[in-house]
């Protein structure tokens, strides 16, 4: 497809991380899907994505259910030794404190993954942070959504993602979204899908990692070793 | 429109001639009811009420603690706080969907209820959005794709949720501003039991 050069200056190139077609030029405002099964890489995935967008000075957002926001920001800081440390806010789902900050990092904590309001006003936080300082492209991350799926049904974390979706979207913003293909049924899962633009999937074949993208094009990519 | 259709706005307000002033502005386009102090409010309040503008300040009740008592009732209506001081990102954070900041003019009052309105709009249209994803996944996860393919139900079903999907996208600006994101999350996790 054809682009004026206009609009591919704002487009995102993730093919650097994952070297798909599909993914050297995703539109601002497209959230993604990550699914595969556990250990398949989908989080090293997902933070690379925000880690290669934070090499060329861009925001980082990460909600996690699963990490201290301090692992998560040393984790940036070893990564990606150029960043700015306004560059990144974490919205730590964990469940333990109030706002904090370290070292100029925007941290704010959730009482768990299933307070919607509560991650809501962290990621709104984090966003307002980033503006201030000057950033208007950037990258969200949320891992994982099946966590979310055991705080809540599958009907609250769609609708989550949409209206999440479509703030990232008014932002300019691009969001990678993960969910362990293993921990659900077919039914949640092909739900949970159509509430994002793409897919990313991940599978084990022959002894091999594979992946897919889906969505971005208007035919799905073949699986590839990675 | 006919009475019943009209949008409820409760009004809890202790001041009369402000209050009056209020339903002055606001009968012509919804059904207007008044309360003069919190306990009065929360009596007034059923699961017909759509808006209610609550003044913080107000003897007995305050309106926080008013609005503790909506939340913990569980219903459906959206609560904008009247305020004589502008608040910051806290009101959110307390559970109100909206600030007013007195003096309010006609034009911002309407404004702010459209907008409320708008939101539980958005809110249903989620709703229905989500019922109809989830029948497609179902149809999906039963018929081949040569049966779906043959399938007018299924042909139905997609092109009412792309509708749905541009609706939705229309809807609050789609989502463009934090106060908007915020309230419609706080949506979610209120209306469990739809």
């Amino acid at each position: 497809m054809v682009k004026t050069n206009k609009l591919s200056e704002n487009m995102y190139d993730l093919s650097n991380v994952l070297d798909f077609d599909a993914l050297s030029s995703v539109r601002p405002g497209t959230s993604l899907l990550i699914a595969g099964p556990a250990m398949s890489g989908k989080e090293g995935l997902a933070m690379d994505v925000l880690k290669d967008g934070a090499e060329d000075g861009e925001g980082a957002v990460v909600v996690t259910t699963n990490d201290q926001a301090a692992a998560v920001i040393d984790e940036f800081q070893t990564d990606v030794p150029g960043m700015e440390d306004s560059q990144l806010g974490v919205v730590d789902c964990r469940g333990d404190g109030g706002d904090s900050q370290q070292n100029g990092s925007y941290i704010h904590h959730v009482n768990s993954p299933g307070d919607l309001t509560g991650i809501g006003i962290g990621i709104t936080k984090a966003l307002e942070g980033l503006h201030k300082s000057g950033r208007d492209k950037g990258r969200l991350a949320l891992v994982s959504l099946s966590t979310m799926l055991t705080y809540t049904d599958k009907k609250t974390v769609f609708k989550l993602c949409h209206i999440l979706s479509s703030r990232l979207d008014s932002a300019g913003y691009i969001g990678v979204f993960t969910i362990d293909s293993g921990a659900h049924d077919d039914q949640t899962l092909q739900v949970i899908k159509q509430a994002f633009d793409g897919l990313v999937e991940f599978r084990e074949q022959d002894g091999t990692r594979q992946a897919r993208v889906m969505g971005l094009s208007s035919q799905p990519s073949d699986w590839q070793e990675i | 429109m006919s009475e019943s259709d009209r949008p409820v706005v409760l009004i809890v307000e202790d001041e009369p001639d402000v209050a009056e002033t209020y339903k002055l502005w606001l009968r012509k386009d919804y059904e207007v009811r008044m309360a003069h102090d919190g306990d009065e409010g929360l009596e007034l309040l059923d699961d017909s009420v759509d808006v209610v503008l609550l003044d913080r300040m107000m003897p007995g009740l305050s309106g926080d603690e008013v609005l503790e008592r909506i939340r913990e009732r569980d219903l459906g209506c959206r609560v904008s706080m009247v305020t004589a001081v502008e608040p910051d990102f806290d009101i959110l954070e307390m559970g109100f969907d909206a600030y007013l900041s007195k003096p309010i003019r006609s034009e911002q009052l309407h404004e702010t209820v459209e907008n409320l309105l708008e939101r539980s709009e958005y809110d249903s249209l989620l709703q229905n959005y989500y019922s109809q994803v989830e029948k497609q996944a179902t149809l999906e996860a039963s018929k081949s794709s040569a049966e779906l393919e043959e399938s007018e139900e299924y042909d139905e079903l997609k092109s009412e949720i792309n509708e749905l999907k541009d609706e939705l996208s229309e809807s609050l600006g789609g989502i463009g501003d934090d106060a908007d994101f915020i309230a419609t999350l706080r949506g979610l996790s209120n209306g469990e039991d739809e």
